[in-house]
């Protein structure tokens, strides 16, 4: 039998090497041993995440290697899921992502969601080639505090103006940061179109975000 | 007003103040490094203000010039307005490329002719091809070779619909010049070597992706650089010379045959490519890759054809690569590292300038297998390499960062970035390779052969290709160079009415798999990051 602390590191570790099966088998005895779910999410799945986060910072991880820690993160949380308490009450703060109207290209995006996901944040994934209207709405609906828009190609890039045009329209402007990024967008384009910030990358994107918001 | 000068040959330009460096010096006709067509990102068209007044440093270009660079008066030319009377230095100059015009050429029955020349073209988004060919005889008379002259427009196919997107008619009107330009004077110069008249041709040929087809044409192309990427036609189109501005025949009445296409990304150069390795003819399961900035892929699995398309991004190709450079005079194409440290060679002989796309390729294997790079892409840690090893001093810090030096004087490294700008590249080709796999059930030992056609391809040696594992190590001894097989389709419907119905037929019977819709491909996709 293992303890729940060499569960949680193992759990943590299974992330950071990727050990998708490892990570799902580490859950399921952690869980079967009877220890809080909770525990080997916050302990174990993001702290392996957060030291990814570190590794790419650090250059030592790509972006594709993040992609497969977050599948091994995923994977445990997917046996964790039945055994999490009710949600409390604490409001999470509500995100709407997407790939601009035009463009299918989304491994960028997915990463940024799974980042700001593991960082704490509520996502409303519209998914890719959306309409740039939905946005909006979705924020408006759901009253979300931010919107991240991404695109990979200069062809569709003038969507993400186009969005802020309409959020202004609809009196929106100043309830919802909009935070963008892709291959062909830079700080130069957001200051053009007066988005309220622009991130290279994932991990840097939940600093921005938090930032944003005002988050500690 | 204002007033340009650059100083390198005292040409003079006069525009408004506050009007954009770089479309000013585009406009004079100077040649500056555009490949991401100035929105500051690339950081490559550095110019020297010599004297005179200029738009203050941006931010962008704090990040992308060094300090060094910024004392100089460097600065790039995308970001900086004219502000008053300037003199500016241009820092690079155009050099001579290599264009790839021969390939191999399958055996086939030419129709009937007595008299009259021919002219086979492959247009590509970097070099076009012209081949002036006597039609009774089938005979390759003389061929020349040109940049594509959109080059000005961006260097890749959707930096310059981006320019249609934001110029609309206007846009869509120069792009169609530019090529059209190009090709009439390559006319002119075939007929000059021949010594012949450009009215003494009867038909020209023309084999390109899809977007420069629709360029070439005055089509629009917008549609195929959005979701759902469909372009305005596919099929193969006629034309006479004088409708689309060619200079060819009596009263410019030569014949114009466009050839067929597939997909907004499986082009006639594509098609031709197919046809050209009889792929349908083939017994046993043969892959063919058209390797550039997008790398195209057929498998043909006993005949059945499924083809996709793979954004490789313009790396293999020398571009996002810090220092990075097409193939051309000056650029490092070979290196290798022993214990006596790295040993490089450039094309033409000439002195270092900077690393083309087989030079950067050559590194990463090199650096693979002397294991500075490891299996996720990472340089390996100075500090895990003991003093005394050869490899310690070949990595150096810069500041957090590691990178690998080439050469000290001038000062050419690569750094982690550019591996991964090469990473990304062959994770896109390989994951493409290995998803028509998938679909059509074939394990990797049961390819029979890997043709690899294009300009870029034939630079590329089968060990760089496996060791960096763009192709898998089980293919090393199955690859085939296939040459410009383009141009070669071009020049097989030139001489027969029976290869253009055929090539017609197999377009059509080609099936095009969109790799964003293939189930799990994103996990393909990391898995074939990967260097193993």
């Amino acid at each position: 039998m293992s303890t729940k602390e060499e569960l949680l590191k193992r759990l943590s570790e299974g992330v950071l090497e990727m050990e998708e099966d490892d990570v799902a088998e580490a859950a399921q005895e952690y869980i079967d041993a009877g220890y809080p779910a909770l525990d080997a999410i916050n302990q174990g799945l993001i702290d392996g995440m957060n030291q990814a986060s570190e590794l790419f910072e650090e250059e030592e991880y790509f972006v594709t290697d993040l992609l497969l820690c977050s599948d091994a993160m995923y994977a445990g949380i997917n046996v964790l899921r039945p055994y999490l308490p009710e949600e409390k009450n604490d409001v999470k703060h509500k995100c709407v992502i997407g790939v601009v109207e035009g463009d299918t290209h989304d491994i960028g995006k997915n990463l940024v969601k799974i980042m700001l996901e593991t960082a704490g944040f509520e996502m409303i994934d519209l998914g890719r080639d959306v309409p740039l209207q939905k946005f909006v709405d979705t924020a408006k609906e759901r009253e979300a505090e931010l919107i991240c828009l991404s695109t990979l190609m200069t062809t569709t890039m003038p969507g993400m103006e186009e969005i802020i045009h309409l959020l202004e329209k609809e009196g929106l402007r100043d309830k919802v940061k909009v935070m963008i990024g892709g291959g062909p967008v830079s700080q130069n384009y957001a200051d053009k179109i007066g988005a309220d910030g622009y991130s290279t990358t994932a991990v840097e994107a939940v600093k921005l975000a938090k930032r944003l918001l005002a988050i500690a | 007003m204002a007033r340009i000068e650059i100083v390198n040959d005292g040409t003079v330009r006069e525009c408004a103040e506050g009007a954009n460096l770089l479309a000013e010096l585009l406009r004079a006709g100077a040649f500056v490094d555009n490949p991401c067509n100035g929105t500051g990102i690339c950081g490559k068209c550095k110019v020297r203000i010599v004297d005179g007044e200029v738009s203050k440093v941006s931010a962008t270009e704090q990040k992308l010039l060094s300090q060094e660079e910024l004392t100089q008066g460097i600065r790039l030319a995308c970001m900086t307005c004219v502000s008053g009377d300037i003199q500016v230095e241009l820092l690079q100059k155009e050099r001579k490329h290599k264009v790839l015009t021969e390939g191999y050429v399958p055996e086939f029955t030419r129709d009937e002719h007595d008299r009259g020349y021919g002219v086979a073209i492959d247009i590509g988004t970097t070099t076009v091809v012209t081949s002036l060919v006597e039609l009774a005889s089938g005979r390759e008379i003389t061929s020349a070779s040109m940049i594509n002259a959109q080059k000005h427009f961006g260097l890749d196919v959707l930096t310059r619909i981006t320019y249609e997107y934001e110029h609309a008619e206007e846009g869509i009107e120069h792009l169609r010049c530019a090529i059209v330009d190009s090709v009439n004077d390559m006319l002119a110069q075939v007929c000059r070597d021949a010594g012949i008249s450009t009215e003494e041709i009867l038909e020209i040929d023309i084999a390109a992706n899809c977007t420069m087809m629709h360029m070439l044409l005055g089509t629009d192309a917008r549609s195929i650089g959005r979701s759902p990427y469909q372009p305005v036609f596919l099929e193969a189109q006629k034309r006479s010379a004088g409708e689309i501005g060619l200079h060819a025949g009596m009263d410019n009445s030569a014949l114009v045959y466009c050839l067929p296409q597939v997909s907004a990304f499986i082009g006639a150069d594509i098609v031709a490519g197919a046809y050209v390795c009889e792929l349908e003819k083939q017994d046993g399961n043969v892959l063919f890759i058209d390797i550039g900035t997008n790398g195209e892929i057929v498998l043909s699995q006993k005949g059945r054809l499924l083809c996709c398309s793979c954004a490789a991004g313009p790396a293999l190709e020398g571009m996002n690569i810090s220092c990075g450079m097409r193939a051309a005079e000056g650029a490092i194409e070979d290196v290798k590292i022993t214990e006596r440290g790295v040993e490089f060679t450039c094309i033409d002989g000439k002195e270092p300038v900077g690393i083309c796309g087989s030079g950067i390729l050559a590194v990463l294997k090199e650096l693979i297998r002397i294991g500075l790079v490891r299996k996720n892409g990472a340089f390996v840690k100075k500090e895990n390499i003991p003093e005394e090893d050869y490899r310690y001093p070949m990595i150096r810090m810069n500041g957090k960062k590691r990178e690998f030096l080439i050469c000290e004087a001038p000062e050419l490294v690569v750094t982690q970035g550019d591996i991964r700008q090469v990473q990304l590249a062959k994770g896109a080709i390989l994951s493409g390779f290995l998803a028509l796999l998938n679909k059509a059930g074939i394990r990797m030992e049961e390819l029979d052969k890997v043709m690899i056609a294009g300009q870029f391809g034939a630079h590329l040696p089968a060990e760089s290709l496996t060791g960096t594992g763009i192709l898998p190590k089980e293919v090393e001894n199955k690859i085939i160079y296939v040459g410009n097989s383009s141009k070669t389709g071009a020049y097989m419907t030139l001489l027969s009415e029976q290869v253009k119905e055929e090539m017609e037929g197999l377009a059509e019977r080609m099936e095009y798999i969109e790799l964003a819709e293939t189930e799990n491909y994103e996990k393909i996709f990391a898995e074939s990051m990967r260097f193993v």
